[in-house]
């Protein structure tokens, strides 16, 4: 009886039926859409924060101070530790080496060439470099990967060649004798003898300290400073998620002694990626190794995607509510608009239960439907929402399917929730007799 | 008579109108919020931006600085072209400047690099600075130092202890007032102000550079370098690029996000007011049976319902926007701990859409000029 009253009830008037499954399709099509778009959107957006470059320095644990000024190290090459080039391929070894986006070494060398007739540092660096993996792998790094907004003219340097880039602001200063194609003669510390010959082959505008310097491979700069396999320090660019209490106390737990992480803190901490705890991973894979986050990169990056993300669950809340209040406003006025049945049904004896029953029931099989419409619907259109915003599709995620059903009956229930408990106040002769 | 009947109708159907006036002014506070939003942001996430710091950079155009064995300084320029041309040009932009002197001298006869610089511009410049102790307020305060926390480590120094430095023949005492935990370069090196470290190095009125953060978008950072370049020939002067080139991008993709997800509640809500309209339209059929059988003219019938539905939309639109602007100072408080200022652009717009929504949804009330009144008197 109950489910033949409520097949009538949708046979008989399927254009509002209509109407109400369509307000639910598109309050639950933007539902799911914001829902798709704000889980993922924290891992896109740490993506696309790779952009601002490496967020990670690994340098040697300092036995003398690094004499740095303007990003080049004055120290002479036999003055200092070095790092190994060949455990850089332990980076990818670490517990979030999937999250190691890049890295590139450095090796800063004081030496003098012929055509300036003058001192000049000689970066010694890779720019597409393959790195023997400990799994038998390759991976190819450099600062393609780190320095992203470093512009070439002409192009870079072949890893291991007997060729070189200029920094701009050198090329500038002597623009006949390091102009593109042309030999220069390079060699370690101020002396002219010894030494190689390198072609130019690029220009390259960074906006920092290389714009001075001569670019070179790194196996050329270890030959020329006579540290062969060696490098000062390795620029990182790992994936990380933004600081939050943990973090800290993890990253102050490594020097402070006062502050002692609880086992499952520890694992909680060790096995996120927070650039302390991946700054952490580096360290014992590296042993001799500081490793600094680039505070000035890493903080700017964390406060905005933290920002960004608070920002959108906001947005994805008030899409929420205007969704509910979609549907709410819908189920609630389909109750008012059958006042006149409601009035009938009861005439005829039908308690107060069996008339809210048979709403609710509707309504909840409207949401169904219409729910499942608008995941759909929704899904397609987080694709393209992500696709626009960050050129890859957002995937659907089939775990909000449920979530979008249930918040659908769930509004659905309460927007006729209150008409129905109004109805049953309806006294039915008033209702029929039209008033 | 008109105003009259219009009010009578809104009074006399408070059920249905209660369901049409939540709808319509949470529509438009929602909408109103998200728009407020929507314009705070950007302002907001480039001031995020410029916290990276400095952004313009202006040297000497000469190369590579020789090697500097100890007491030599790289290539310098006089500080009061630089100053001088700062404090020219307009300061609106202008966050935080400030020229640094970089000399390699040594303490504990251990060489170390020495920034002179005014520090009582560090805390703006270099915002990302953790310092443990204090930072030093004033530019004349020339008996007080900030150290690096790799100096520090290295020549095992804390908050108050004493520290002298010497240059070649000359030395200069300090007293630690701070150490800077700086997750860069600068933790390796010293800094004092500019005028005991000019005095130090024996080299008056010299600079080896200049530190410029300048408030607002790409853009307008792009264009104070090129202002500052024409203004300076004689020098380099480079916009920090690391920052800038992303920052576009980046903020272009944030705010196209926040634009697309806006546009889709403000569809929605403006659907759901409109259904909801158009419903309340319907049901006042049985109101225009009645008037239609007194004589009242279809125009002037409908004209009626028109002004009911307006007065709603605008009563509800004004209310929603309020409520609406009170949300995003809210939330401008919650993400950004400050609170984004409302918008006056905000108030109209959103009126005017919540009328023209509400009108829009009482289209079906052409269909009432085929309305006959026999019939619907009758119940039909």
């Amino acid at each position: 009886m109950f489910a033949r009253l409520l097949g009538e009830s949708f046979a008989r008037n399927p254009r509002r039926k209509v109407l109400t499954a369509a307000a639910l399709v598109i309050g639950m099509a933007v539902a799911t859409a914001t829902l798709t778009i704000a889980l993922e959107v924290g891992d896109r957006l740490a993506r696309e924060f790779r952009s601002l470059g490496a967020n990670l320095l690994v340098t040697p644990e300092s036995d003398t101070l690094p004499v740095e000024i303007g990003g080049v190290d004055y120290r002479p090459v036999d003055e200092g530790a070095y790092l190994n080039e060949a455990d850089l391929g332990k980076l990818k070894a670490i517990f979030w080496r999937h999250n190691i986006l890049g890295f590139t070494p450095f090796l800063d060398v004081p030496a003098y060439v012929s055509e300036t007739g003058g001192a000049t540092t000689l970066i010694g660096t890779w720019y597409r470099h393959e790195v023997p993996v400990p799994d038998g792998t390759k991976f190819e790094t450099g600062a393609s990967a780190t320095h992203p907004w470093w512009k070439i003219s002409g192009r870079w340097f072949r890893d291991g060649a007997d060729e070189c880039v200029i920094g701009s602001a050198l090329a500038e200063k002597y623009p006949a004798a390091l102009a593109l194609g042309k030999a220069i003669h390079v060699a370690a510390g101020g002396v002219s003898e010894g030494g190689r010959s390198l072609v130019v082959t690029g220009i390259v505008s960074t906006g920092d300290a290389e714009d001075n310097a001569v670019l070179v491979p790194l196996s050329v700069a270890q030959e020329i400073s006579g540290h062969p396999g060696k490098f000062r320090q390795v620029f990182v660019s790992a994936l990380t998620k933004p600081a939050d209490a943990l973090a800290e106390r993890g990253e102050r737990a490594q020097t402070d002694m006062n502050i002692q992480l609880t086992p499952t803190e520890y694992d909680r901490w060790f096995c996120s990626p927070y650039i302390s705890s991946i700054g952490f991973q580096i360290s014992t894979v590296l042993p001799g190794t500081e490793v600094h986050a680039i505070r000035r990169v890493a903080e700017t990056e964390g406060r905005i995607l933290t920002r960004v993300g608070t920002l959108l669950w906001i947005v994805t809340l008030a899409a929420l509510g205007a969704a509910a209040l979609a549907v709410a406003a819908t189920s609630a006025t389909t109750v008012l608009e059958r006042r006149a049945e409601i009035g009938v049904m009861k005439a005829l004896g039908a308690s107060n239960a069996l008339v809210g029953g048979i709403f609710l029931a509707e309504q909840v099989l409207l949401a169904i439907a219409g729910g499942a419409i608008g995941f759909f619907v929704g899904a397609g259109l987080a694709r393209f929402l992500g696709e626009s915003v960050f050129g890859t599709p957002a995937s659907p995620r089939l775990i909000l399917f449920p979530v979008v059903l249930a918040l659908a009956a769930i509004i659905a229930m309460i927007g006729s929730l209150v008409p129905l408990r109004r109805a049953a106040h309806f006294r039915p002769a008033v209702i029929l007799r039209g008033e | 008579m008109f105003w009259r009947l219009v009010f009578q109708l809104l009074r006399g159907s408070r059920g249905r109108l209660a369901v049409a006036i939540i709808a319509i002014v949470s529509g438009a506070a929602v909408i109103s919020a998200l728009l407020n939003l929507d314009l705070g942001v950007q302002n907001k996430l480039t001031q995020e931006f410029r916290s990276l710091g400095a952004n313009i950079v202006i040297s000497p155009v000469s190369g590579a600085p020789a090697q500097i064995s100890g007491a030599e300084v790289p290539s310098l320029m006089p500080e009061k072209d630089v100053v001088g041309v700062l404090q020219q040009l307009p300061s609106a932009q202008l966050a935080a400047a400030a020229p640094y002197l970089y000399i390699v001298a040594r303490a504990q006869n251990i060489p170390v690099v020495v920034a002179g610089t005014w520090l009582d511009q560090s805390q703006k410049l270099d915002a990302t600075w953790k310092v443990e102790g204090n930072w030093i307020a004033s530019r004349d305060d020339n008996s007080r130092c900030l150290v690096g926390r790799n100096v520090a480590r290295r020549l095992h120094l804390a908050v108050g202890n004493a520290l002298e430095l010497h240059y070649l023949d000359r030395s200069a005492h300090y007293s630690v007032a701070g150490i800077v935990d700086a997750g860069g370069t600068d933790d390796n090196q010293i800094f004092a102000n500019l005028r005991a470290v000019q005095a130090l190095a024996n080299l008056p009125e010299q600079i080896g550079l200049a530190q410029v953060s300048v408030a607002g978008t790409a853009q307008v950072v792009a264009d104070y370098a090129a202002r500052l370049a024409a203004a300076l020939p004689q020098y380099q002067v480079r916009p920090i690029r690391q920052v800038a080139e992303a920052e576009g991008a980046l903020l272009g993709r944030i705010r196209l996000l926040i634009v697309s997800m806006v546009l889709l509640i403000l569809i929605l809500t403006a659907l759901c007011v409109l259904g909801t309209m158009a419903a309340l339209a319907m049901e006042r059929r049985k109101d225009v049976g009645l008037m239609k059988s007194l004589g009242g003219s279809i125009s002037r019938i409908v004209g009626i319902f028109l002004a009911e539905v307006g007065v709603l939309g605008a009563a509800g639109g004004l209310l929603g926007t309020i409520l609406g602007a009170a949300l995003s100072y809210w939330m401008g408080l919650r993400v950004f701990d400050t609170a984004i200022a409302p918008r006056w652009e905000v108030f109209p717009a959103t009126i005017a859409l919540m009328i023209v929504v509400t009108l829009t949804g009482a289209l079906p009330l052409r269909m009432l000029g085929n309305v006959k009144p026999a019939e619907i008197l009758r119940g039909e």
